[in-house]
Order: C-alpha cells, then sequence, then structure tokens
C-alpha cells in the first residue's frame, strides 16, 4: 500500500519538466534554422501499410526414427504435423490512438516443443508493454541416467520426466523515457507433467509414477526516476509459490533389490504421497547510478528478499518393508510431516569509478550477500508392525547461513590510443554453517573462503575493424569450500576479431582454465582448454551468398581423488573429453546447406550430427517457398542402445507484406 | 588486509578529490569559434539514408523532442557541432563513435541511458572491463529496421556469437539449453550491460541465480538445503550452455559428480576443511544400485521431507 501511495503521489510528477540537468551538454553556438514540422518518431512511411511482416506455415514430416526413441525425444523431440513455424510482424495504428506500433513475433507453434511469443506494444511517451511466452517441452528418459536395472538389459530411466516448463514475463512501463517512469512487471513460472521417480525405503526402492505441478507467480512495481547526474530505481515485489507433486503406485511392485532380506522379499503392492508446499516471499531492491563529477561515476544496489515456506506432506505404504532404525519389518506406514523454512537474504554492492587523469580509470566494487535458512519440520510416523500400530514423531531444524563478500580494484589505463592495459586484484571472502554430516555428531560445520586474486590483461583495437581482448587472473587460496571449488587456479582468456574486409570477419577466441587442490586427500589435477575460430563471409559479387564457420576445440582434463564408501579408501576419478564442435553453413541465392556437428574422444565418446539443406524459391514478390531437409544422429560409443537417428523434410511458404 | 584495502581506497578518492579541485573549478574550454551546431536537416542533405534510417527509430525522439535539449540537431548530440564538417565535408572534422574508445562511447550514449533498466552497473560489468563499446551491440542509427538492436532470439544469438565463439559451439552438444533451436536466447540467462552477479548473471526474484527463472522449484527455502546448490551455483554440477553427459552433469558418471565433493572423512578442528561428508559403507559401488546417487537422493537439489534428500 505504502508503495501505491507513493506511486500515485509521483505520477503527476511525471508531466511535469525535468529538473535541468547540472551539466548540460554542450549548448549550441548557434541555433540552426527551424525546420519544417518534423514527421512523428514512427509514422507510417508512404507506400507502407498499417501491417508490415511475415509469416511461415509448413508442414514438417518424419519419415524415420531409427535408435532409441526416448532418446530422440530427450534430444531432439521434434514431431511431425502442420505448423506456424515463424510469425514477425509489425501494426502500425495510423491513428495512434491506443498505440503507435506493436511488434509481434512466434516461433515453432503446432505441437513443436518449444513455442515462444513475444509482443511489443508502444505509444510513445505513454507507454510502453512488453511480453514474453516461452513453453519448452522437457522431456527426459535416457537409459544410461540414474536406472541400475540398466546392466541386465533394461532400457529404463527411474528418474525420468516428461513436463512442460512455460515462462510468462510481462512488463509495462508508463510514461517511458520520461524522468520519471513507474512500471509493473509480472512474471509466471510453472512446470507441470509427469514421469518417473523412486520411493525409498530402508531396504529396497521403487520405480513409481509421479506428477509434477509447481507455479511461481512474481509481481513487482517500481519507479525508475532519472535526475540529472543521479538516477535510481526502487522496486518492490512478492513472489507466490506452489508445489503439489506427487508419486502413486497401485501394482506390485518388487522394487530394485529383488533378492530376499532376513529370508522375506521386499516388494510394495501400494503407495502414494503428496507434496504440498506453499510459499511467498516479499523483496525490495532499491538501484542507483550517479555521475556526480565528470571523473566519478558510482552505480550500486540494495536487495532485500524473505522468501518462506510451509510445507504439507503426507505418503501412505503398504507392502513388506525393513526399517533399520528398529529392525523389524513392517507391512504398512502412513507418514505426515508439516514444516517451514526462512530464508531473509540481502544483497548489497557499490561500484565506483574514477576518472582521475584523462587515461586513467579506476574501478573499484565492492558486494555482499548474505542469508540465513532456519527450517523446522515435524515427522510423525504411523507403522504396521506384526499388526500392531506403532507410533514415532521426530522434529528436526535445519540452517544454512552464508555470508559472502566480494573486494576488486581494477586499473585501466589507455598507453596509446589503441591500447589498454588492465591490473586488479580481487578478493573473496565467506563464512557458510552448513548441516553437518551424520558422522561427525554435530549439528552445524563451518566453511571458509578465503581467495585472493591477481588480475591483468589488455585491450588492443583499430577502430572497430581489429580488436585484442585478453584477460588472465591468477589465484592462491588454501580456504574453499569444497573440494573442488576454485583453489589454486589460473585463468586466460584471448579474443581476438579482424575486419579483413568489409564482408569478410575472422574471430579467435581462446579460454583456458587450470586449477588445482594439493591437499593429499584431494589431490585435484583440473584443465580446460578451449580454442575457437569463427569466419563470416558474404561476397559482394555472389548475389545472397554468405559464408559462416565456427569451429571449435575443447579439452577437459580432471583427476581428483576420492573415497570409495564401503572401504573408506582412496580412488581416482578421472574424466576426460575432448571435443570438436564445428558449424558451416553455406548460403548461394536460393539454397543454403550445411549445419552442425559434435564430436567427442574421452570419457563419454559421443557424436551428434545435424546437417541441413534448404531450398528457398520466391514465387512472387510476397510469398517464397521453403523447403527444409535435416538429418539428426546421436552416437554414443559405450551406449549404443542410447544412438538415434532421424530425416526430417520441413516444407513451408512464408508470406511477405 | 583490511587496512591495505582501507589506505588504498582512501588514496584514490583523495586522488579523485584533487583533480576534481582542479577540473570542476576551471570551465571546460570553449570550442572553437569555428565550431557552430548547424542542425540535422543540414546533415541530411549529405546523409539522407541514415537519416531516413533514424527517423523510423525510438533515437528521433531526441529530433523531435524538447527534453534532452537536442531538438532539430540529433545527429549533432552524438557527433558534436558539424559546422567545419559541412563546410569541408571531410571525415576529420567530425566527431566519429566508430573511431573512439569504447569508454568514450559508451560515455556518449549514457548520458542520456545511464539509467534505463539494464545498464545500471556497467561499469562493474565484463563488457565495460573488456572496453566493448554499447555500438558493438547496437546500431545507433537503426541501419535497417526500426529497431536499435535485435529483439528476435535468434539475431539475438547470433550477435552474441560473434564474439563469444567457444560458448555459442557448446550448443552444438547434444544435451543443451535450446538456444540453436530459437527457443532462448543468450540474454534470457545473461544482462548483457551489466550484472551485479558473476559472468553477468540475471537476478530471479530480487536477488536469486537467473536459473531459478525457469526452474524455480529448485529455489526453495527447503527444510533440508543442499548447500551446493546455494554456495556455489548450479554450474557446479551442470554445465549450462551444453554437455556431451545427461542432464547437462559435468561428469559422465552421477556417483562422479556426487563423489568428487562427498569424500570428506570429519575432521572439525581442520582450517581448511571441506565441506560435505562421506556416504556410510552400504554404499557398495560394485552394486548398481548404488552406482547413481539420484535413483535414491531424488530431492539433491533440496528436500522439504528428508536431510538426505530421498524424498
Amino acid at each position: 500500500m505504502k508503495l501505491l501511495a507513493i506511486l500515485i503521489l509521483l505520477l503527476p510528477l511525471g508531466a511535469q519538466e525535468p529538473a535541468k540537468p547540472s551539466q548540460e551538454p554542450d549548448k549550441p553556438a548557434q541555433e540552426p534554422a527551424k525546420p519544417a514540422e518534423q514527421p512523428a518518431t514512427t509514422t507510417t512511411a508512404a507506400g507502407e501499410g498499417w501491417i508490415q511482416g511475415s509469416f511461415e506455415l509448413g508442414y514438417r514430416w518424419i519419415p524415420n526414427i531409427g535408435g532409441n526413441f526416448n532418446a530422440y525425444r530427450s534430444v531432439v523431440n521434434l514431431g511431425e504435423g502442420p505448423k506456424l513455424l515463424d510469425a514477425d510482424f509489425t501494426l502500425i495504428d495510423p491513428s495512434k490512438r491506443l498505440f503507435d506500433r506493436a511488434d509481434v513475433h512466434a516461433t515453432s507453434w503446432g505441437g513443436d516443443p518449444y513455442n515462444t511469443l513475444r509482443v511489443d506494444v508502444k505509444k510513445d511517451g505513454l507507454y510502453r508493454l512488453t511480453a514474453d511466452y516461452r513453453n519448452i517441452a522437457y522431456f527426459n528418459f535416457l537409459p544410461t541416467y540414474a536406472d541400475p536395472t540398466l546392466s541386465l538389459g533394461t532400457l529404463l530411466d527411474q528418474n525420468s520426466f516428461d513436463t512442460a516448463i512455460r515462462t510468462t514475463n510481462i512488463q509495462l512501463d508508463i510514461l517511458p523515457k520520461k524522468w520519471i517512469t513507474p512500471y509493473l512487471g509480472f512474471e509466471r513460472n510453472t512446470q507441470f507433467g509427469r514421469g518417473v521417480t523412486v520411493f525409498q525405503t530402508d531396504r529396497n526402492e521403487y520405480p513409481v509414477a509421479s506428477l509434477f505441478s509447481d507455479q511461481t507467480n512474481n509481481y513487482r512495481a517500481g519507479v525508475r526516476m532519472e535526475l540529472g547526474r543521479y538516477h535510481l530505481t526502487i522496486e518492490q515485489g512478492g513472489t507466490t509459490f506452489k508445489d503439489d507433486q506427487g508419486a502413486s503406485d497401485t501394482l506390485t511392485n518388487p522394487g530394485n533389490f529383488t533378492g530376499t532380506f532376513l529370508g522375506q522379499t521386499l516388494p510394495l503392492s501400494r503407495m502414494n504421497e503428496l507434496y504440498r508446499v506453499r510459499g511467498d516471499s516479499i523483496y525490495t531492491k532499491a538501484l542507483v547510478a550517479a555521475n556526480p563529477y565528470s571523473w566519478l561515476s558510482v552505480t550500486g544496489d540494495f536487495i532485500y528478499s524473505k522468501p518462506r515456506t510451509d510445507i504439507n506432506y503426507t505418503e501412505a505404504s503398504a507392502g513388506t518393508f525393513f526399517l533399520n532404525r528398529i529392525l523389524q519389518f513392517y507391512s504398512a506406514g502412513q507418514d505426515v510431516l508439516t514444516g517451514d523454512a526462512n530464508q531473509p537474504h540481502t544483497s548489497a554492492s557499490v561500484t565506483v569509478e574514477l576518472r582521475p587523469l584523462p587515461k586513467l580509470r579506476i574501478v573499484q566494487r565492492w558486494m555482499t550477500d548474505r542469508f540465513h535458512n532456519a527450517s523446522n519440520a515435524l515427522l510423525a510416523e504411523n507403522l504396521v508392525i506384526a499388526g500392531a500400530p506403532f507410533t514415532d514423531q521426530q522434529l528436526a531444524n535445519d540452517r544454512l547461513i552464508l555470508n559472502y563478500s566480494e573486494e576488486e580494484i581494477d586499473a585501466f589505463y589507455d598507453l596509446t590510443s589503441h591500447i589498454t592495459l588492465r591490473g586488479g586484484y580481487r578478493y573473496t571472502w565467506g563464512d557458510a554453517d552448513v548441516r553437518a554430516p551424520i558422522l561427525t555428531g554435530l549439528s552445524l560445520e563451518p566453511g571458509n573462503l578465503r581467495r585472493h586474486v591477481g588480475i591483468a590483461g589488455f585491450t588492443y583495437r583499430i577502430g572497430q575493424k581489429f580488436r585484442v581482448i585478453a584477460d588472465a587472473e591468477g589465484s592462491s587460496s588454501d580456504q574453499t569450500y569444497f573440494r573442488t571449488s576454485l583453489q589454486e587456479y589460473q585463468k586466460a582468456h584471448i579474443r581476438a576479431s579482424y575486419d579483413l574486409l568489409t564482408t569478410l570477419r575472422v574471430a579467435t577466441d581462446f579460454n583456458l582454465l587450470n586449477n588445482n587442490n594439493p591437499d593429499p586427500s584431494v589431490k585435484l589435477d583440473f584443465s580446460s582448454k578451449v580454442e575457437s575460430a569463427s569466419v563470416n563471409w558474404t561476397p559482394k559479387w555472389i548475389k545472397g551468398a554468405h559464408l559462416l564457420l565456427d569451429y571449435s576445440r575443447s579439452a577437459v582434463r580432471s583427476n581428483i581423488l576420492y573415497l570409495v564408501p564401503q572401504t573408506l579408501s582412496p580412488a581416482s576419478s578421472v574424466y576426460r573429453e575432448n571435443g570438436h564442435a564445428l558449424t558451416a553453413v553455406a548460403n548461394v541465392k536460393w539454397v543454403s546447406f550445411g549445419g552442425t556437428l559434435f564430436i567427442s574422444s574421452g570419457s563419454r565418446p559421443t557424436r551428434y550430427y545435424q546437417p541441413l539443406a534448404r531450398l528457398s524459391v520466391p514465387l512472387n514478390k510476397h510469398v517464397q517457398w521453403n523447403t527444409e531437409w535435416r538429418w539428426y544422429s546421436l552416437n554414443e560409443v559405450f551406449y549404443a542402445f542410447e544412438g538415434f537417428r532421424s530425416n526430417q523434410l520441413i516444407t513451408s511458404l512464408r508470406f511477405q507484406r | 588486509m583490511t587496512i591495505c584495502r582501507t589506505i588504498v581506497g582512501t588514496g584514490l578518492l583523495a586522488t579523485g578529490l584533487a583533480v576534481s579541485a582542479q577540473t570542476t573549478g576551471t570551465p571546460p574550454p570553449a570550442p572553437a569559434a569555428a565550431l557552430s551546431y548547424v542542425g540535422s536537416e543540414t546533415c541530411k542533405t549529405c546523409h539522407e539514408e541514415i537519416y531516413n534510417n533514424l527517423q523510423k527509430t525510438p533515437h528521433f525522439a531526441i529530433e523531435t523532442g524538447a527534453r534532452r535539449g537536442w531538438a532539430q540537431k540529433s545527429c549533432e548530440s552524438c557527433h558534436a557541432p558539424g559546422s567545419k564538417h559541412a563546410e569541408s565535408a571531410s571525415a576529420d572534422d567530425i566527431k566519429n563513435p566508430a573511431k573512439l574508445s569504447a569508454g568514450d562511447v559508451d560515455r556518449t550514449c549514457l548520458n542520456c541511458h545511464l539509467n534505463e533498466k539494464t545498464p545500471v552497473g556497467r561499469i562493474a560489468s565484463g563488457h565495460a572491463k573488456d572496453e566493448v563499446a554499447c555500438t558493438s551491440c547496437h546500431s545507433v542509427h537503426g541501419a535497417g529496421g526500426a529497431k536499435l538492436v535485435d529483439h528476435k532470439k535468434p539475431d539475438i544469438n547470433a550477435k552474441c556469437a560473434t564474439c563469444h565463439v567457444s560458448q555459442w559451439a557448446s550448443f552444438n552438444r547434444p544435451y543443451k539449453h535450446r538456444l540453436q533451436e530459437g527457443a532462448m536466447s543468450c540474454v534470457d540467462c545473461h544482462n548483457p550491460h551489466a550484472s551485479f552477479r558473476a559472468d553477468s548473471m540475471r537476478a530471479s526474484f530480487g536477488n536469486e541465480p537467473g536459473c531459478l527463472q525457469c526452474h524455480s522449484d529448485k529455489r526453495g527455502p527447503f527444510v533440508y538445503e543442499h548447500p551446493v546448490q546455494k554456495l556455489e551455483g548450479c554450474g557446479a554440477c551442470h554445465e549450462p550452455h551444453g554437455s556431451a553427459n545427461p542432464r547437462m552433469l559435468a561428469r559422465h558418471n552421477v556417483a562422479d559428480v556426487c563423489l568428487e565433493c562427498h569424500s570428506n572423512l570429519p575432521i572439525p578442528s581442520a582450517k581448511n576443511a571441506k565441506l560435505g561428508g562421506v556416504p556410510p559403507a552400504f554404499h557398495d559401488l560394485r552394486s548398481a544400485r548404488f552406482q547413481n546417487c539420484t535413483v535414491c537422493h531424488i530431492k539433491l537439489h533440496g528436500s522439504y521431507v528428508d536431510r538426505t534428500f530421498l524424498r
């Protein structure tokens, strides 16, 4: 309500002229002659209609999908049928009554696994409304992921799903480009569908059907203010969350453990599990940017949020189970849990840029991120043991506390008009308290982070034509949160681009990361290297010709010790990947051909090909006929059963106005 | 260390103030007497195509509106007074942002755009540090259309890929986010202007990682959190751009992902002790049941019910 009141009070100010900036841009020394009345910003030019744009309608045939159909769906998931492949049009209201201009862009409608829609409507000086919608089918059923029965020849995935994730994002800016701009926003994210999950007991686990249904809504309102050299954005937001996932089984299910335990098999005869989680959050955000002097810029933000959840969980099951805690079999159980979790969360940062000399720029940044998750849960268990009821209750609470801070100072010096040198230092530190492993007998264990990082780099440029950017940083630290965290590491990054001709651009990219943890119980030795090159050529002497070539070579090498749980003896976890990724697409007038490929060797050798050929024939000024062939092929040397290949043919008509 | 930082910070501030004392008291040098504004109509006589393009873009509001003080002089709002150039027609006699340093270009743009919703914090962003100017992505004159920057997801991706070649190549892998398919764009996750988070990641719900914008069921707060998700982020286990491993995991075996962290014997007094214990001994890795931790630990992003993420 306070925010609403402030907004209402501030709205009339938007109609006033803004305060004069304290530092006006250079005023004209001599006023130009007044030209004739200017056309409006978005008038319809002569000969242009109220609608401009294109639609592409087509049909996709899939003659064959060979190999593993579920793997195909997990990776590609395209289907047959009529499609609205693309719609991209602009509406211009000649009367300018409701809007000046509306841009609409939609892709892949008609049963495709990902649909998008974007609408951008504006009326100059009054409002701008943008809406973005995305629906992505999320299918995942891969035998090599989390299925213990794979060795028996069963091609299942006990942790699979067939869901859709929908995201909507709407924002309304009122009085855009005025010195005070209120805005409203709404976001929604939902996931729903079904899948397979696992119902776990002490001695056996059972694949069961699951349902997903969660939704998060985010409401926000704010105001952006431009006050000459000082700028402020204040936003108040709130979130609601609900999660109603569940799992069930009504048939006798032997589970993954098919042997006997103390002379008994351990089947599940029925189960039903339901989560009912409700959550909400408020947050307050303030962003500040200021240029108080010509030599000083400051930006900063402060965000406070307080998400919380309330949990109601019920589970009822019947079968033959064993409970380790009391060393007894039981035939039915019912669990009821109520709980809640709260996580106040504060983030803030300040960045200052000083320009003490024309060639020198110094940027200092400080940020912090702090939260404290406190949760409580009461679990009531009702079991049937040898026909008699057994009841138990457990009250639990948990904590996760993080205090993280980071400070960085960088200096940029323009050695010449073409070269800028950069050097800096970053210090990150933090402490965390997390739930301790059961073996320690403690409730919480501390974690510490102390990392000193040296930074260096340069930029070399000749106008927009040639540019080299090089960055390097190195760190030595003995306090990090996890065994795999960045500890003693070196990073390097070089990126170069050269416009050899106005029509030919060459770019290269090199990334390196080495990370080591010499602790004798860890012995982490990680290295990642990626080298890439790209050529983008549009020869003028061939009409409609274009060539795009991207090649990337990556190498990942990781060794780290781990403890084998059953013996606590050290063993080495080894991961290797040498990958080659290529994209090559050539267009010559009506024909395009090429595609992408990825080939890797190492721990999981993979070949993934996506070649394509496309014919685009203009039938007349407004209609174009497109036909495209694509091939999808996945081969994995160690998991041949997970490979697939598919031909696809799309033909479509593109209407343009 | 704190003292050192304080000294450095104070020194910087003092330096700045000293320079300010010199600069703020002195008026900026007056332009040469010959330099004056000629107005956009004069520019149009030679640069008609550019002017016509500009007319379709939001930047034409500079020409028609009085708010910024550049009515009828929109060209010179960026290119500075053009009288000398109008007389000589020499490219040397006009300010050309294409030939300026990235910082100078940015300052020109931010004169007007400082507090729009995206550029706040730009001075700390990776693009600013790497001297990537606004004009690297934005077409100020709106060449080829009414928009100053691409809005369609495939076009945005193509723009980013011209420099971020390695990152774009990652999307050639089989398990990836759907960028090549046009369902997502780089800016859905990254803010190219500025972000207070690492790697220019967007924030969601105020100050949560941008990944949660679409995967909001992983946000919690959970009764039992998996600390690595909150302390190191999703990238601790996943390769968000693309992976050869299912679920975009960083390792080919699920057990390796987990055990690389969960291999710490309890040493409570150790200063550099790592978080994460070791699984109890009944986890016999010789059995297929224990080779994929997520078969049982299904709620490993955080659980509302069980401290070991079994449900």
